[in-house]
């Protein structure tokens, strides 16, 4: 097991290198194709002398590797990885440090995936696990039909919708009924409230958490069924253990390996999901930051923030692998 | 030895015709042709479809000619000259939706074709091959999907902004293109992979190896019809997902170039106006971009459900 | 003992030729998308304590399937009893809910299943999945149970029984998983053992081994074994009876020695005829010509009779039925048995 630590961590660390590398390959290339590359960094704004001067320093765009088309320029990479390691991610532009504003951002997007967590958990494991226990009949097709019906709603089409056709009419006839700082009121309201971090990120989460739910269910579903007609509980019942026994001991626990697995590769998307979730419905969270990063041409925002999401990534998977294998004892040994 | 008349009529009785060997395909396409919805999403795509490449037929509105004398008219339907209203800058909505179908289906149908292509090949070299080819693909595969699709759009888009391709269609979309399908390919490949790995141990593959087929042979001639298989499934859920994509990306601006209008952009427009009393200016596209989305989200879960062995 | 065994078990006769587990023409059908399946067609044969019982036949003769029927693990649908009974001791296990059934199972007749590594559940240790059903249905302790484990995997001449109690199924080697499924069906100290075509994953220094484990276990305990399996020349050592079965039908049943001398049913005929044999080398090879019947459309008259070479008018209309041929405690299902 320690080697599979070990060897699972140093990949880890790999990936993360690549990923970095990859994403400074990709913003040189733009930044070489722009022309000017401190004008990359503010889109259609005009900046001031002094902030053109911070980004130039900051990403050391003085280098002349920036004027050839091509050239990896691995001078400022190293550079900034120096920078990251000492946890400077760079500064908005009006000053602000990035790793400031992830901090104050980040609690929001955690409520934010707990409520998704959640959704998912009882959306994908209960409906996924109906929908195998009655395969092929009524509750396995209505379940089916649902979740195609989820997929179909992209989530930011789903928020629009909720945003600009729910909320208001919502929210406003709760406020009436109820007073505008009752819960319901307030789970109904268009955008975020910091004073009530928790209620009015409840919906959007349950939305969020939805729009995903549907693969997590079939998935669910699918190693539910491949488990009912193993071999391994044909013996188990062939013992003449209990069907309750069966179920929990050899269906469920042998089916919630590839579901864990699952939920480190839908976190990225989930990710992407909370940038659009937190975007719309206001939420000052990491996915809200960055939205708005983009809106304004932040680039440097954007760059710190992208690259503190993708560590984030990689620590999450590196942590569902340890869990991986400590669920099944195959992989311990590889 | 056995008689001969007992020989003749074993061989008439002992191999009867055997029964209709269905083919995946065959089978797919029968429990889905049954389906109504699937029926009814394929109508539904197939008419977008139309309006993207025949945009003509629907409106003889330009709709870049704006007279902003014009503005914000509502729907007139079937009488004036507006049928869906007038955008804030007089701008016709029923031209706008017909013309803006073509950039978010052109760029979904490039985007996912050239994924797929990328994906075909690099999941056959990386299954078939296996050792260093697969480490390093899978690696590279591994390295790029940390990174989430929409993220990557968001920053690469961003710094991309004020780069030009020059005029034309197909610049306006090659932008998002580019960036999507950089970041699109990884599904594709590891699908692919996986069924490779698991038709390359097949009997008919070791029997056309031993008849001495070449390496490509094999893989283009008999592993990849059959590993082909589950991948097509992804394949309008896919198209579906750029399409939806494409729209967040031009809600924040980075989507298809201007002037070229999109659904993204005309909701992103029409979203403000939304409770101001124009309702249209929101509905309408949003409408178009969900009956687009759900009718491939259809087509594509039922195809899914339809090669899934275990709904037999 | 429970209540529920107590009522099974019933008077004892004390007759040890009293049959343990008798199977009385049971029939099994699936429904699948081309039709109904007839697998297995009226099969009947008994089993005695330390006897041993072979069941031969091809793939698809419907050998499993009666196995899995005995003990309750068909899934009922698509599969489907009916007709039969499955008699433990006297008492019908059909005539039991399914849970009342494999408890009467659990207990008193165990099955050995053929892919070893499929059968045992990967994520859970040797020593658990042998004490599973001790821990479970008599509560036994967990260092109780551990000691049983390690016991049972004496028992079945695993090395280092006490350190391999706690290791995975796949860290075993076949032969060794395979002694691991005996172990766990020797947990409850049947008194039924049924196992599944139990050598023919391994090689063959290996299934000679377990063979030789199966006969030993068998005699020191007294167990009545059934042995599946589509290999005669498996069975020519360790059976006592050998019931021959094809397309879901009992087409033999005789003495082991009675049947390889002179086989009475052509088919069984033909399967001696196919086992390649030493003293016959440099002569081609005998085979069955054409195959087992689709078990949609089994043939009218006798199943057999297109691929038999004694076949007659009467084989393409009358099913024959079982009936004795020649020497005592042997049936035939052939109008033409050969005596």
């Amino acid at each position: 097991m320690g080697g599979y630590i070990v060897r699972r961590l140093l990949q880890g660390v790999g990936s993360l290198i690549g990923v970095m590398l990859l994403l400074h390959l990709l913003m040189t290339l733009a930044i070489q194709l722009n022309g000017n590359p401190a004008l990359a960094f503010f889109g259609d704004r005009v900046p001031s002398k002094s902030q053109l001067a911070a980004v130039e320093e900051r990403f050391g765009l003085a280098d002349p590797c920036y004027d050839q088309v091509g050239n990896p320029c691995l001078g400022p990479f190293v550079q900034r990885m120096g920078d990251y390691l000492t946890g400077d991610f760079g500064t908005n532009h009006r000053g602000r440090e990035v790793t400031d504003i992830v901090a104050t951002a980040a609690p929001n997007t955690l409520r934010l995936f707990v409520i998704v967590t959640l959704t998912w958990l009882l959306a994908g494991m209960l409906l996924g696990s109906v929908a195998a226990r009655f395969r092929g009949r009524a509750p396995d097709h209505s379940i089916r039909f649902v979740s195609i019906l989820i997929d179909a709603f992209p989530v930011f089409v789903m928020l629009l919708v909720y945003k600009f056709i729910v909320t208001v009419p919502v929210s406003n006839w709760m406020s009436a009924r109820f007073g505008g700082d009752s819960l319901p009121a307030l789970l109904f309201k268009p955008s975020f409230s910091p004073d009530h971090p928790w209620a009015t990120v409840i919906v959007p989460g349950l939305l969020l958490g939805l729009a995903g739910a549907a693969p997590f269910l079939r998935l669910v579903r699918a190693s539910q069924l491949e488990n009912y007609n193993a071999d391994h509980v044909r013996t188990a019942r062939s013992k003449g253990l209990g069907d309750a026994h069966v179920t929990a001991f050899h269906i469920v626990r042998n089916s919630s390996i590839p579901v864990i697995t699952a939920v480190g590769f839908v976190f990225a998307e989930a990710l992407a999901g909370a940038v659009i979730t937190e975007g719309m419905m206001n939420i000052y969270g990491m996915g809200g930051v960055l939205f708005n990063a983009v809106r304004d041409s932040e680039v440097s925002v954007v760059i710190g923030v992208v690259t503190i999401l993708a560590v984030v990534t990689i620590v999450v998977m590196f942590v569902v692998d340890l869990l991986y294998a400590v669920l099944d004892p195959r992989i311990r040994y590889d | 030895m056995t008689d001969p008349s007992t020989a003749a009529g074993i061989a008439a009785q002992s191999d009867p015709p055997a029964p209709a060997t269905r083919s995946l395909w065959s089978d797919t396409f029968r429990r889905m042709r049954r389906r109504p919805d699937v029926i009814i999403a394929c109508v539904i795509s197939l008419f977008f479809v139309v309006v993207a490449a025949f945009p003509g037929l629907f409106s003889s509105t330009d709709p870049q000619r704006c007279d902003i004398s014009e503005s914000r008219v509502p729907p007139q339907w079937f009488g004036g000259e507006h049928p869906f209203g007038t955008n804030l800058h007089g701008c016709d909505v029923l031209a706008q939706l017909v013309h803006g179908a073509r950039p978010s289906l052109l760029l979904a149908f490039l985007v996912v074709g050239v994924s797929l292509v990328i994906g075909l090949v690099l999941g056959t070299l990386s299954g078939f091959y296996l050792g260093a080819v697969d480490a390093v693909i899978s690696r590279v595969l591994e390295i790029f999907m940390v990174i989430p699709f929409l993220l990557a759009a968001l920053l690469l888009l961003s710094l991309f902004r004020n780069v030009d391709f020059g005029g034309g269609e197909l610049a306006a979309i090659l932008q998002p293109a580019i960036v999507l399908t950089a970041f699109g390919w990884m599904g594709y490949t590891r699908y692919v992979r996986a069924s490779v790995l698991e038709t390359k141990n097949l009997d008919y593959v070791a029997a056309a190896r031993s008849l001495g087929a070449s390496d490509l042979r094999l893989m283009f001639v008999h592993i990849l019809p059959n590993a082909i298989g589950p991948v097509t499934a992804l394949v309008p859920t896919s198209i579906a997902g750029v399409i939806a994509t494409e729209a967040v990306l031009a809600f924040l601006g980075i989507g298809v170039r201007p002037p070229a209008v999109s659904w993204g952009i005309m909701i992103s427009d029409g979203a403000e106006w939304f409770t101001g009393g124009f309702p249209h200016l929101l509905l309408f596209p949003l409408g178009c971009l969900l009956a687009t989305i759900l009718s491939f989200v259809v087509i594509g879960d039922n195809l899914r459900d339809a090669l899934d062995p275990t709904l037999r | 003992m429970s209540e529920l065994t107590e009522s099974v078990t019933g008077p004892d006769f004390g007759s040890d030729r009293e049959p343990l587990l008798a199977v009385d023409r049971l029939a099994v059908e699936f429904g699948t998308e081309d039709g109904v399946v007839k697998a297995v067609n009226g099969v009947s044969f008994q089993v005695e304590a330390g006897r041993t019982l072979a069941i031969v036949g091809e793939s698809g003769s419907g050998k499993s399937v009666t196995a899995q029927a005995v003990l309750g693990l068909l899934q009922t649908p698509p599969a489907r009893i009916t007709g039969g009974e499955i008699r433990f001791r006297g008492r019908n296990l059909l005539a039991l809910d399914r849970r009342d059934h494999r408890a009467v199972c659990g207990e008193h007749i165990a099955m050995v299943f053929q892919d070893a590594l499929a059968a045992l559940n990967p994520v859970y240790s040797i020593g658990f999945q042998l004490a599973e059903a001790l821990v479970a249905r008599r509560r036994l302790s967990r260092r109780a149970a551990r000691q049983r484990a390690v016991e049972l995997l004496d028992l079945v001449q695993v090395p280092n029984a006490a350190q391999r109690v706690r290791d995975y199924p796949h860290q075993f080697s076949g032969g060794m998983r395979q002694r691991v499924m005996i172990a766990m069906a020797l947990a409850m100290e049947p008194e039924v053992l049924i196992a599944d075509e139990p050598t023919t994953a391994l090689d063959v220094t290996v299934q000679a081994q377990i063979m030789r484990l199966l006969r030993d276990i068998q005699a020191e305990r007294s167990m009545g074994l059934v042995l599946i399996t589509h290999d005669l020349g498996v069975v020519a050592d360790v059976a006592d009876e050998i019931t021959v079965m094809y397309a879901g039908r009992a087409v033999e049943q005789a003495g082991v020695h009675e049947l390889f001398a002179a086989p009475a049913h052509p088919y069984t005929e033909a399967l001696l005829g196919s086992i390649p044999r030493v003293d016959r080398k440099g002569q081609e090879l005998q085979v069955i010509p054409g195959r087992p019947p689709e078990l949609t459309r089994i043939p009218a008259g006798c199943p057999f009779h297109p691929r038999c070479r004694y076949a007659q008018d009467v084989c393409r209309t009358d099913p024959p039925q079982l009936l004795p041929a020649g020497d005592r405690d042997r049936l035939a299902a052939c109008h033409f048995a050969r005596t």
